[in-house]
């Protein structure tokens, strides 16, 4: 079974699926009147279009490093890396655009140059930090996979049968909560192994909560409304309400969730592998670069091309992530024009 | 706006008026500054000693807190290293001997030498030095200390039996000395160890004369009584020290942080993750400085040295510090006496010919570089049906493992590349020796084909050959280290996944056998023997029995391995060690990296005496110029003039404002 998973030829479908999947999202939602006059107000927004933009690099290059083809003799590449092929590797560091080894014990020429420099083992800084939008991207993908269905769920179900199950999902969560979520997702990757499956079940199922939280307020409003009630006298069933008319309107919360909660899940990464419960070894990471740069600071020279161009690459997505989120909800609330 | 006494509230001043402090603020944050110094050593013990001349101190660091004072129970570095200069053992490590490492008297009045008694059994006659004294304590009657005694050997060697003890040594010294293993047998039946009863192993002659048997000859046993677990201790001071109240006073534990010693050092000080000091102890005068060994183009300071009595200096302030960057900003301001260059500092202070750079270089510095006595290696589970059955795959593995690429990544180029099992410096190494499956990746190709893998093709699967690689992951160098091996492994198409554990779980793991390859395994002499590293490869000494992780059975091996244990370092014995070393390259059990060696930054002030591994530091052979020191610690540390004269100004426009302010008001 893990085989079939890790064959480059079912990655693929998975990710073909995955964005069309997103895309027909996109189309059937595109009917409804509310998303229709949310479109029309974010395409005025300038400062959310961009944002988006850069998102959609991100995913870009993300889905550049998922996707492989045969390339001969060494097996499947990823596109990026055929793209980025030119790029070779050195001995160790070297400095960006320097010409030798950073290392003064052996400062031998280098075989190409480095706009960003390379890393202790000789990678290519760039490269790995562009290798590294593919983990930012299924860390965010498989773990909101994991945690928006959670939180809508339990939400949709407190906000609208109330009382018993109100109470039990509320004690549920509270105590879930209350545990700290750094030691709970510690504790989740121990027990479950290192590998970047495991950090997505961890964090999808520890990063529920929030939106449980607001999906239960929202339902908790909506049920009072006309619609709700003139759905239960036509005499529809609890799954129809649900389904049919609470859903559609509490999506909107869950798009701005998914686009926040992204950057924080990416943030939450860089954490954990800079408590060396990250991603496992050869994953390139934003949060392993910048855990690797602990070291690289106290170097003498100073390398710090590493710790920048993961930072750098961090900061945009989480930056582009929350403008676009923000953007979202402007779009989406009632009261802008 | 004002109150009613017709001052002036400051919330209500306009404006910047409000961000200018109170002079009483500038008063106090002089004073704060007074307090501030960027040394971090405590001030020494003594000013002066009795006779008017200057207290010396040495300053070095440690990277952890010891675990206990308790010589039969401690075996960690640290602990070894606070320990080496308070208790001095009965033989000691040759300062300036270290090819081939030597012993030389310590407590001892002689090396002691091998007798065959009528029964055939090996014994070694030794006796005490008269000078040779525990420290005054407390627990001896006057708080005098008192003469070593035969006696003391022998409780030393009965707490090594004793299980309350928890000693690690008692294994190495089981099989060879009579009665060890049944004393301790019968205590842990009993529940009490009875130190009144004789051991068969030490038999008591004198005073100071004591007789060492053996049930088989052990020439290793020199080596083991230079190591502290035989040093004397005094049973008054371990009753004394029991760590419970008495009269309302808690006595500290002798197991744990107490020590009454016999060397040049007594403990004065340990705070936990800050320091431990120690203090010179009067009336010394058990060991000097040797009078041979000086190599041909020893300085003359050095020279001089010969035969003066220890220690060289009063005081030794060992500070706890984890991280590497401190001890080499400590270095650079000279509150460190010397320092190992990391690979951090590397770039900053050794030039590409291996020297110190200009910059420390003018300061006065000098390089010594190190080689420890240890070699670090891959181990391979010769039980597991892949690997074990697999010659030609293991040799593929080993050829394909780029040592010295490792060592110029990891270790700065320092750490010299292991062709064998045996570190430099132990009989049995040979320079010229050259590891048949050393890196050589074509080899390693050509090999991975004939083991029936071409091009790391499982011919089953039809996917690259997928072995699992256990390593310690705690930092990102570990990582680093994992993915280099990774790289190796996939030049000749395995694919090598890595399962990281914490220390005591890759430990649990070897112990248990549960693992195909295991990396980052080492060895560091106890001491320096040939037989010391290929116990590591006896079939007996599989775990729990030993440490045999990789499971390595080999019946030739054995044969040899047998037949050389016992022998005296000989020709014979070194033509067996080569006969060891080609069977091992040939049926690679371990995927041999590196030696451990590093290079030490030593201040001008605290130039080396003696550069043997096998002791924890030396420190009683050191010595220091606290003069020159004291002067290069004021030119370094030179504060800059224009911090005050800044703040000097802004304190002087703060009053001239503050003035103003008062006059337009009152005014």
């Amino acid at each position: 079974m893990s085989v079939f998973f890790t064959h480059w030829l079912t990655q693929n479908l998975l990710v073909l699926a995955g964005f069309a999947l997103l895309a027909w999202t996109l189309w059937s939602v595109s009917h409804h009147e509310r998303w229709r006059r949310a479109w029309l107000r974010f395409r005025a927004d300038r400062t959310g279009l961009v944002a988006l933009v850069v998102v959609c690099l991100y995913l870009l290059l993300g889905a550049l490093e998922v996707v492989r083809l045969p390339a001969g003799k060494g097996g499947p590449q990823s596109v990026l890396d055929l793209f980025l092929s030119g790029i070779t590797t050195e001995k160790t560091y070297s400095a960006p655009l320097a010409t030798t080894l950073l290392s003064s014990a052996q400062p031998e020429p280098l075989k190409g140059r480095h706009l960003l420099g390379t890393d202790a083992l000789g990678k290519d800084v760039l490269r790995e930090t562009l290798k590294a939008c593919k983990t930012a991207l299924i860390l965010g993908g498989l773990t909101a996979a994991i945690y928006i269905p959670l939180g809508t769920l339990f939400g949709i179900l407190a906000g609208y049968f109330r009382r018993r199950v109100d109470d039990a999902i509320q004690y549920f969560y509270t105590t879930l909560a209350s545990i700290p979520e750094i030691l709970l997702l510690i504790a989740i990757i121990f027990v479950l192994g290192q590998s970047l499956t495991s950090m997505c079940i961890a964090l999808g199922v520890t990063g529920w909560v929030g939106l449980c939280r607001l999906i239960r307020g929202e339902t908790l409003r909506q049920t009072e409304r006309p619609y709700v009630a003139a759905a239960r006298s036509l005499g529809q069933s609890h799954w129809n309400i649900i389904s049919r008319h609470l859903l559609p309107n509490v999506m909107h919360l869950v798009v701005i969730n998914f686009v926040l909660g992204f950057s924080g899940i990416v943030l939450t990464e860089a954490v954990l592998s800079y408590l060396g419960v990250g991603t496992p070894v050869g994953t390139a990471s934003w949060g392993n670069m910048i855990d690797g740069a602990r070291s690289e600071l106290s170097r003498d020279p100073l390398v710090w091309w590493n710790l920048v161009s993961a930072a750098t690459a961090l900061f945009g997505l989480v930056l582009a992530l929350n403008l676009l989120g923000d953007a979202l909800r402007r779009a989406f609330d009632p009261k802008q024009g | 706006m004002k109150d009613e006494g017709g001052r002036m509230n400051p919330e209500s001043r306009p404006g910047w008026q409000r961000f200018i402090p109170h002079p009483s603020s500038f008063i106090l944050f002089f004073l704060l500054l007074a307090g501030c110094d960027n040394n971090p050593n405590p001030p020494p013990l003594r000013e002066k000693r009795d006779d008017g001349s200057r207290w010396l101190v040495r300053y070095g660091g440690m990277s952890e807190d010891p675990r206990s004072f308790d010589p039969q129970f401690a075996y960690d570095q640290m602990s070894r290293r606070v320990m080496e200069p308070v208790y001095d053992t009965l033989l000691e490590y040759h300062p300036l001997k270290t090819d081939p490492y030597e012993v030389r008297p310590g407590l001892l009045d002689a090396v002691p030498v091998k007798e065959v008694g009528a029964d055939g059994k090996p014994s070694y006659l030794c006796r005490l030095k008269t000078t040779a004294r525990f420290h005054d304590d407390e627990c001896f009657p006057e708080g005098k200390g008192r003469p070593v005694v035969a006696r003391d050997v022998r409780y030393a060697f009965q707490r090594l039996c004793d299980p309350k003890v928890e000693s690690p040594f008692l294994a190495n010294f089981s099989e060879y000395l009579p009665g060890l293993q049944a004393a301790h047998d019968a205590a842990e039946k009993s529940g009490r160890f009875d130190y009144d009863a004789p051991l068969a192993a030490i038999e008591l002659i004198d005073e100071r004369t004591f007789r060492i048997h053996l049930t088989q000859p052990y020439p290793q046993l020199i080596y083991w009584l230079a190591f502290q677990c035989t040093t004397p201790v005094a049973r008054e001071a371990v009753e004394y020290y029991d760590g419970k109240k008495h009269g309302g006073v808690v006595r500290p534990d002798f197991h744990k942080f107490k020590a009454v010693g016999t060397g040049p050092f007594r403990i004065v000080e340990y705070v936990p993750r800050q320091r431990v000091r120690l203090e010179r102890v009067e009336g010394y005068a058990t060991t000097s400085f040797p009078t041979d060994g000086f190599a041909a183009e020893a300085p003359e300071w050095l020279m001089a040295l010969a035969g003066k009595p220890l220690p060289l200096i009063d005081e030794m302030n060992f500070s706890i510090i984890r991280e590497n960057l401190p001890i080499f900003i400590l270095t650079r301001q000279g509150y460190l006496d010397a320092m190992g260059v990391n690979k951090d500092a590397f770039g900053a202070m050794v030039t590409p010919g291996r020297e110190m750079s200009p910059k420390y270089r003018e300061r006065g510095m000098r390089l010594e570089k190190d080689v420890e006595p240890s070699t670090f290696w891959i181990s391979l589970n010769m039980r597991d049906p892949l690997l074990g059955q697999n010659k030609k795959l293991r040799q593929a593995l080993s050829a394909c493992y780029d040592s010295k690429t490792y060592s110029d990544i990891f270790w700065s180029s320092v750490a010299p590349v292991a062709e064998q099992l045996i570190p430099p410096g132990i009989p049995g190494h040979s320079r010229e020796w050259r590891n048949p499956y050393g890196f050589d990746l074509e080899k390693a190709k050509r090999l991975i084909a004939e083991a029936g893998y071409p091009g790391g093709i499982d011919p089953q699967t039809g996917r690259p050959l997928e072995i699992t690689m256990d390593m310690v992951s705690v930092g990102s160098e570990d990582r680093q280290r994992s993915e280099f091996e990774q790289r190796c492994f996939a030049s000749i198409g395995v694919e090598v996944k890595i399962r990281q554990n914490t220390f005591a779980r890759q430990l649990q793991r070897e112990d248990t056998g549960d693992f195909q390859m295991s990396s980052g395994t080492g060895w560091g002499a106890d001491y320096p023997d040939p037989e010391n590293y290929f116990f590591l490869l006896y079939s007996k000494n599989v775990p729990p029995a030993g440490k045999n992780v990789t499971r390595f059975n080999n019946p030739e091996f054995d044969r040899l391995f047998e037949q050389m244990k016992t022998m005296e370092t000989t020709p014979e014995r070194l033509e067996i060690v080569r006969k060891m070393n080609t069977l091992i390259a040939e049926e690679v059990p371990q995927i041999l990296n590196f030696h451990k060696a590093f290079y030490s930054a030593v201040q001008p002030w605290a130039p080396r005496t003696q550069n043997n591994l096998m002791l924890e530091g030396g420190v009683k052979f050191s010595v220091v110029d606290a003069a020159l020191r004291e002067q290069k610690r004021k030119e370094w540390n030179r504060k800059p003039l224009w911090p005050l004269a800044v703040l000097g100004g802004l304190l002087a426009l703060a009053a001239v404002l503050g003035i103003r302010i008062n006059r337009r008001r009152y005014v």
